[in-house]
């Protein structure tokens, strides 16, 4: 017989965890549950982390957003905090499935599972995002492309969860973006996505800083620093964008699949930073 | 309480709404009787192979298991289909496909049942299998089924009409091109479903989610050899169809199960995935074109080469082969024409009907041919159509005669008067950044009922209750198309009646009459006209036996109206219920058989083709236009808006109408920009929603319904069908829209996102 537990305090989650170490950890089901009908597997426990209010909070603290782990992609929709601060997050989930999943799928699942066709993901990796590990006894810190190590692997220890997604703010100035690629507008897998932030000098032209993160196009979250530098400093124009995307597909081994090619997937990391100047 | 009445012409609300919205309407997924068993099926692991022998021994005494069945188990002749009985229930010699049902178990759970499908041994000669439809009509095939003379080949003909290719040297411009369609899953809400039962007397009775309980009760008594009226098949409301519920689904496996079941009820429902691999698709096709025109853009000769793979069994595969090609020289008139189709057997996944049966695949080729051919003799694209469209008193390229309402050159009318057409240049020109526009335009038929050679024909039955309410004994389910509503709206007109002195029974081969299936456009034609009439006797009686009541000496003096007769000169009045009571019940139930008019004339077409169904006489029209816009950064097609303009008679509920084109178009949308059945060597690679995409509320437009209202004489209240013609044209529409905007034409369909940016680079790199 399966036992669903549903903790309303961490001390209670720690309990059945160290009862049974093997017990599956529900952030929102959207991924765990298809994945349990299609392998069938019947866990023997599952912990579902819905009441642990300490989780679900989205609050603004020393120049940093904290976001709980089970903040689910609707609250992130509506919060006010992240529509002012990270328009880029919030376009991600605006993009996300559709209203039921957005309801049941959570920030900290949607991370764990380590997908890198994951929405918020790419996201999270061009705002240096920092992930909050925590066990019983101890918390960790470790930014968030550390935290996932490959498609549906993360370093998370057994006694250890997710806790919470720490944000620096960024700069008023810089503009961000999320692309997504999917087969359909909504209840999509991205074939391709692109998360950037973009800012640029008071002449409107010249680049500052800039970050870009591909999803869906690699094992993880695709981040190309040494390439984002030398973007700094230049002047911003379709050519730039262009030359950079296609440099960027130089370096990107997609795989084909049934949602798309790699030749396709391909052309879309070289031809999503273009798409900035159709928003601009 | 009376409600007002709502005349013909009128949006009566479905009078099935309130029932499905607050889930008491029972579809036959919902079906749990009580003690029932599961029933489940093995299904084969190859495409296609010999069985050397299945070992149940792991199997049989399994605690839960109730019965395992294999083809021994069966009494009857094992095959089922229409019109080509040729598909086992459960699989004896061979499979074909890889899906084919072999094995049935019986288990008092999902989990029990999961562990027998599992332990189910079954050694298998791996048989050489054949995918492509082309490849398989070469010599030397596999060959599926050996007992046939054409091997391969399930049925193939040829139209030729005036001096066929011969015409092409006189014509001053020719276009030529081949197109590949994909599958399309039907992909309906509620999977294949049903339960059974053998009652106490010994009749099986089947409530199962079909479009054919007829049709069905005939088959199942073949196939399990028991008399036919031994057996009962009952439809409730389908929670979807479009064809893909057009014959027996889990109908075979049901009732064998209900047979070995100790008495115990037995209830089937497939999963999606199950769904997927086991249902029938829309044909895949290759359909190659040859037009040509005199300089002046009038048509003189069209060839069509139409290649269908039908996969392992025939299905509908010959109806719907001779459909497309009588369909294949669209709504024009072209003198000079030859046709040649073939329909093929492959170990693919079995194709069948589906909304719009073969005339989709045609019309999908021919109207952008069309487009190519206007363009090349510089024409504009809508009055080159025309120019060539079919009048009343016509034939069709094929030869086929327009002799009742067609309204094909006024829904060309409108469209052209439109301001999507008449300011498309400007829309065009006004595409924002790294976006590309275009205008399409699209026109076609769509021929109603089943064509000459089946007995095209319902059975109304309607009954005078002793409450003085009605009840509608539907012949034909309704699968969420409305039919039934329609039928309340038709006897409501003839009888005076508001809806609420009706109440509506779903099709029941125990107490309804045979009247055909739920298909081919034909469901409220057909069973409309039969009720129509039924209705009118019923009324007959009725005022004649309240003239015998005394209220009056003339039946013309009479006014029936709800749950009333009147006589209007002295007011006075008596309560239906009252001449209900002196009525016998064999007076206060009317029923009348109507036989569809079918087309005698031409004789273009080969026998097979004829037998096949060709040709059709009555036919709704349309034109479709869809504004485009391509992403040239990712190839991402967006259908701005949406215009259908359709010629289907008289509107009779213009909600329900306006219901149909909206779905039609959509799931025409998906044909032409997203669903993409993929099958590669016989194994399904879209398993289930997750990667076989239907469109979203997101992805599709505001659509916008023009209805042309031609008067068809033959159609109760001048209605002809409307469910297939909506889903013939958003294909080619989006298709001409999207060639405008990039400049040329792609030739496989589904236009993805990714073949249209794959084809925009090679464009580049030219």
């Amino acid at each position: 017989m399966n036992s669903i537990f549903l903790p309303y305090k961490m001390g209670d989650l720690w309990e059945v965890k160290q009862k049974d170490p093997e017990a599956i950890i529900l952030a929102g089901g959207t991924g765990l549950l298809v994945f349990l009908r299609e392998k069938g597997l019947h866990p023997h426990t599952i912990v579902g982390l819905e009441n642990l209010w300490e989780l679900k909070q989205i609050e603004m603290q020393n120049g940093e957003i904290r976001i709980g782990a089970m903040v689910t992609h609707q609250q992130l929709l509506e919060s006010p905090v992240i529509q002012a601060q990270l328009p880029g997050l919030h376009q991600a989930v605006t993009v996300l499935g559709y209203p039921p999943i957005r309801h049941m799928g959570t920030i900290g699942g949607n991370i764990c599972t380590a997908s890198p066709a994951g929405d918020t993901l790419p996201s999270l990796y061009v705002l240096n995002a920092v992930a909050e590990l925590r066990t019983p006894t101890a918390s960790r810190l470790l930014p968030i492309q550390d935290l996932i190590k490959g498609p549906g692997q993360n370093v998370l220890g057994r006694d250890e969860i997710l806790y919470q997604i720490r944000i620096p703010v960024p700069s008023p100035s810089a503009v961000s973006f999320y692309f997504k690629v999917g087969q359909r507008k909504a209840l999509a897998i991205s074939v391709c996505s692109l998360a950037s932030m973009l800012q640029v000098a008071e002449d409107e032209q010249t680049i500052v800083d800039c970050r870009f993160a591909w999803g869906s196009v690699g094992p993880t979250i695709m981040r190309f620093p040494g390439l984002e530098k030398n973007l700094i400093g230049e002047k911003l124009s379709l050519n730039k964008l262009r030359e950079f995307g296609q440099t960027a597909a130089s370096m990107v081994s997609p795989i084909t699949d049934i949602r798309g090619s790699a030749e396709y997937r391909r052309m879309l990391v070289s031809n999503l930073p273009s798409k900035m100047l159709q928003t601009l | 309480m009376t409600g007002p009445l709502t005349p013909i012409g009128t949006s009566l609300k479905r009078t099935d709404g309130p029932s499905k919205i607050r889930g008491l309407e029972k579809y036959a997924a919902d079906y749990y009787p009580a003690n029932f068993l599961w029933a489940d099926v093995k299904r084969s692991d190859h495409p296609h192979a010999l069985i050397k022998g299945i070992d149940l021994s792991h199997v049989r005494g399994l605690p839960g298991v109730l019965a395992v069945l294999t083809h021994e188990d069966i009494k009857g002749a094992n095959r089922i289909g229409v019109p080509e009985m040729d598909q086992p229930v459960l699989a004896d010699q061979k499979v074909c496909y890889k899906g084919d049902p072999v094995v049935l178990v019986l288990a008092e759970n999902k989990a029990v049942m999961q562990e027998a499908l599992h332990k189910i041994e079954i050694d298998y000669e791996v048989l050489p299998a054949v995918f492509d439809p082309e490849d398989a009509l070469a010599e030397g095939a596999p060959v599926l089924h050996e007992n046939r003379s054409g091997k391969n080949l399930l049925i193939g003909g040829a139209i030729e009409h005036g001096n066929g290719m011969e015409a092409f040297q006189v014509c001053d411009a020719i276009v030529e091109a081949e197109f590949d369609l994909p599958y399309q899953e039907h992909a309906y809400l509620e999977t294949e479903a049903g339960i059974a039962c053998v009652d106490d007397e010994g009749v099986l009775e089947i409530t199962a989610s079909t479009q054919t309980p007829w049709r069905d009760r005939n088959e199942l008594a073949y196939a399990l050899g028991l008399p036919v009226d031994s057996i009962r098949v009952i439809a409730p409301y389908l929670g979807g169809g479009f064809g893909g519920k057009d014959g027996i689904t889990v109908q075979g496996l049901l009732g064998l199960a209900a047979l070995h079941s100790n008495g115990r009820p037995v209830k089937m429902w497939t999963s999606r995935e199950e769904s997927f691999l086991a249902s029938t698709k829309r044909h895949p096709g290759r359909v190659h074109y040859r037009v040509g025109c005199k300089e002046d853009g009038t048509l003189h000769a069209v060839s069509c080469r139409i290649v269908l793979d039908t996969g392992a069994y025939a299905s509908l595969g010959g109806p719907v082969l001779a459909l497309a090609m009588e369909h294949a020289a669209g709504a024009y008139r072209i003198p000079h024409a030859l046709v040649e189709g073939f329909c093929v057997y492959t170990n693919n996944p079995v194709s069948g009907a589906f909304r719009g049966f073969g005339a989709p695949q045609v019309l999908a080729g021919l109207e952008q041919i069309i487009d190519m051919l206007a363009d090349k003799i510089r024409m504009d694209r809508l009055e080159f159509r025309l120019k060539n469209v079919v009048s009343r008193g016509d034939e069709t390229g094929c030869g086929v005669w327009m002799s009742n309402s067609t309204g094909i050159i006024p829904c060309l009318e409108k469209v052209k008067e439109h301001p999507f057409w008449v300011q498309q240049e400007e829309w065009v020109n006004q595409a924002g950044p790294f976006k590309q526009r275009g205008v399409g335009i699209a026109a076609g038929l769509q021929g109603t009922g089943y064509g000459p050679m089946v007995a095209d024909i319902a059975n109304a039955k309607i009954e005078l209750l002793s409450d003085g309410h009605f009840r509608i004994y539907s012949g034909v389910a309704d699968m969420g198309q409305g039919n039934n509503p329609t039928n309340v709206q038709i006897a409501g007109e003839v009888l005076g009646q508001a809806a609420d002195y009706f109440e509506l029974l779903q099709p029941d081969t125990a107490c309804s009459l045979p009247s055909g299936s739920s298909s081919a456009s034909r469901t409220t034609y057909t069973f409309g006209n039969a009720l129509k009439t039924a209705a009118t006797i019923l009324k007959e009686r009725i005022l004649t036996r309240a003239c015998n009541m005394g209220l009056g000496i003339y039946a013309e003096d009479l006014l029936l109206s709800s749950g009333k007769v009147f006589h209007l000169t002295s007011g006075r009045e008596i309560p239906l219920a009252n001449i209900a009571a002196s009525m016998s019940p064999e007076e206060r139930i009317s029923s009348y058989a109507y036989t569809a008019p079918v087309a005698k004339h031409p004789d273009s077409a080969g026998s097979a083709i004829r037998a096949a169904g060709f040709p059709h006489r009555v036919f709704a029209f349309a034109c479709h236009l869809a504004r485009v816009e391509i992403d040239a950064l990712t190839g991402e097609v967006e259908v701005c808006d949406y215009l259908a303009v359709t010629d289907a008679g008289r509107v009779l509920n213009p909600q329900i109408y306006e219901q149909q084109v909206q779905g039609g178009a959509v799931q025409g949308m998906g044909y032409a920009l997203w669903e993409d059945f993929r099958v590669e060597n016989g194994e399904v690679l879209t398993r289930n929603l997750a990667s076989y995409i239907l469109p979203t509320s997101m992805d599709v437009p505001d659509i916008l319904s023009l209805p042309v209202e031609t008067v068809e004489e033959t159609g109760p209240f001048g209605m002809k069908g409307l469910g297939e013609i909506v889903i013939n044209l958003p294909l080619p529409a989006i298709a001409n829209g999207v060639a405008w905007a990039l400049g040329r034409h792609i030739f496989t369909s589904p236009l993805t996102a990714e073949r249209i940016l794959l084809t925009m680079e090679k464009r580049q790199a030219e």
